[in-house]
């Protein structure tokens, strides 16, 4: 099994960690390796058909701040370089185009290979477009990892909940916010908890996708169209953020037993990302930067699934879990 | 369970009190079930015997409308209603509301509401405006006696704070 690494920032280089940390269960479970035979950052590139040594990729890229030794400008043209069986597309999200994102999955499927993607901004934006590529190309492609991290949320709702009738999903899916929102909990300023949480490493220097509610828009899409079949994109979402809500607001709350968190609804005719109130207790009303959903279904009723939303082991997790699903399929168990 | 459409979803503890012989603690609780009734808690007092009958206390949730029926059932079957305490379930929600709000504002939005729906109970409630800004804020708490009521005032809500650029903050 061959795989080739697109991105090579935080998640690439959990990625890469976490395939050299499993070869003893890949060998196990498979008889064979899981091989980087490509890896790719914003910049350069390196590719070894006979596969590449993962703890030299990471060495390099902590001392040169490049995974490889060559620059590019196509990635397509890097990946043509050599044979692959699966693409783990971890570049920046783009929500406005999609990005190179999108061209790296949609290339890689056009060749049959199959993909593993934790990039929100393609699958918000052309779900159904990459979806019916993959069918007819026999691909698989496995997205877990897109949203809530850690979190296995698509995989509980579409196979360990087959059969059920999921009637909504409700829940915090961006640990920025409900970082920043906690901490306006015990009567921190909003800015002073953004910044606080950009100094932790929660927050980006820009962190407009968070607070604007957009990157949890992307995962309310990803959902809709995964769990529910919708056939929705990004600008479908009635989307408000939380850079209105003030320590006054806060208080409020406080005082009548509840809390505001920033909260992703999806169901069969809802679309929302908003700012909600939450009575104290409630499974929603979880602090720091954990993901939690609540998934309301017709016989089972409410399950509650909660995990990290973001990190690099975390999202490392994911991934392998869609690499193994792909393994079990292609190679058997 | 189903509940008919417009029918008003009630809470109800009952004594009763049947004969003391056998089946007829069942032959009390099974008409709930037969006119589509949720039963929440039992208490069979054989202590308590008026008249040869032995007292039964029944929470169960019931519409209205199946009210009559059940009590007609209850009589056919020879068991005594000493006494029928209901409650009306009714659906609250809260809304904080963030922007340029005040008193007037509110009772505007609150005759819209009282306009479009009916609302059992309003409680508003107002933050101390912080030195530092500008906004103020306010709590709306809203209990209704149907789900569909607290749609219309969330649709009424939503357009009136958009059009007000006020930020609505609804509960779960």
């Amino acid at each position: 099994m061959k795989v080739f690494i697109c991105g090579f920032g935080t998640i690439g280089q959990g990625i890469t960690e976490a395939i050299m940390m499993k070869e003893e269960f890949f060998l196990k479970r498979y008889g064979k390796n899981v091989k980087i035979v490509g890896a790719m950052d914003s910049k350069s590139y390196i590719v070894d058909s006979e596969g590449l040594d993962p703890k030299s990729l990471l060495d390099r890229k902590k001392k040169t701040g490049k995974v490889g030794d060559t620059d590019y400008e196509d990635p397509t043209k890097v990946m043509d370089k050599v044979e692959f069986d699966v693409l783990i597309e971890n570049t920046p999200t783009d929500v406005k185009t999609g990005g190179v994102g999108l061209e790296n999955i949609k290339y890689a499927l056009n060749r049959g290979i199959d993909v593993v993607t934790v990039n929100k901004g393609p699958l918000a934006l052309k779900y159904k477009e990459i979806m019916d590529l993959a069918k007819e190309k026999g691909c698989i492609i496995g997205y877990e990892g897109s949203v809530g991290g850690a979190m296995p949320i698509i995989d509980l709702c579409l196979y360990d909940l087959a059969g059920e009738k999921i009637k909504s999903i409700r829940g915090i899916f961006n640990g920025t916010c409900n970082y920043i929102l906690s901490k306006m909990d015990n009567g921190q300023p909003f800015e002073q908890a953004l910044r606080e949480a950009q100094q932790q490493g929660y927050a980006e220097t820009d962190p407009t996708s968070d607070i604007e509610g957009y990157d949890s828009a992307c995962k309310v899409v990803i959902l809709a169209n995964s769990v529910f079949g919708r056939n929705v994109t990004f600008n479908d979402v009635d989307i408000t953020g939380i850079t209105s809500i003030n320590a006054d607001a806060v208080a409020l709350a406080r005082s009548n037993g509840m809390v505001i968190r920033l909260i992703g609804e999806v169901s069969p005719t809802k679309l929302e990302v908003s700012p909600r109130l939450i009575p104290k207790g409630h499974p929603l009303s979880i602090p720091g930067t954990l993901n939690v959903a609540e998934i309301s279904t017709e016989l089972a009723g409410p399950i509650v699934i909660s995990g990290r939303g973001a990190g690099r082991m975390e999202t490392a997790s994911a991934i392998i879990s869609d690499l193994v699903g792909i393994l079990d399929k292609r190679f058997g168990e | 369970m189903w509940y008919q459409l417009g029918a008003i979803h009630m809470i109800i503890n009952a004594e009763l009190f049947v004969n003391d012989l056998p089946g007829q603690l069942i032959g009390s609780i099974e008409p709930i079930s037969l006119v589509d009734g949720n039963i929440l808690g039992v208490v069979h007092n054989r202590d308590r015997i008026v008249d040869h009958r032995i007292c039964v206390n029944v929470t169960f949730e019931v519409d209205d409308k199946q009210l009559e029926r059940l009590k007609e059932m209850w009589s056919a079957r020879d068991i005594v209603i000493s006494s029928l305490g209901s409650v009306h379930e009714t659906f609250s929600m809260e809304y904080i509301l963030i922007g340029d709000v005040n008193a007037q504002y509110i009772e505007g939005l609150l005759r819209k509401m009282n306009e479009a729906t009916t609302i059992d109970e309003v409680n508003v409630s107002y933050s101390t405006k912080s030195m530092k800004n500008a906004a103020h804020t306010s709590l709306i708490s809203v209990k209704a006696r149907y789900e569909d009521n607290l749609d219309k005032i969330d649709q009424i809500l939503r357009r009136e704070c958009k059009k007000s650029n006020i930020t609505y903050v609804r509960g779960v």
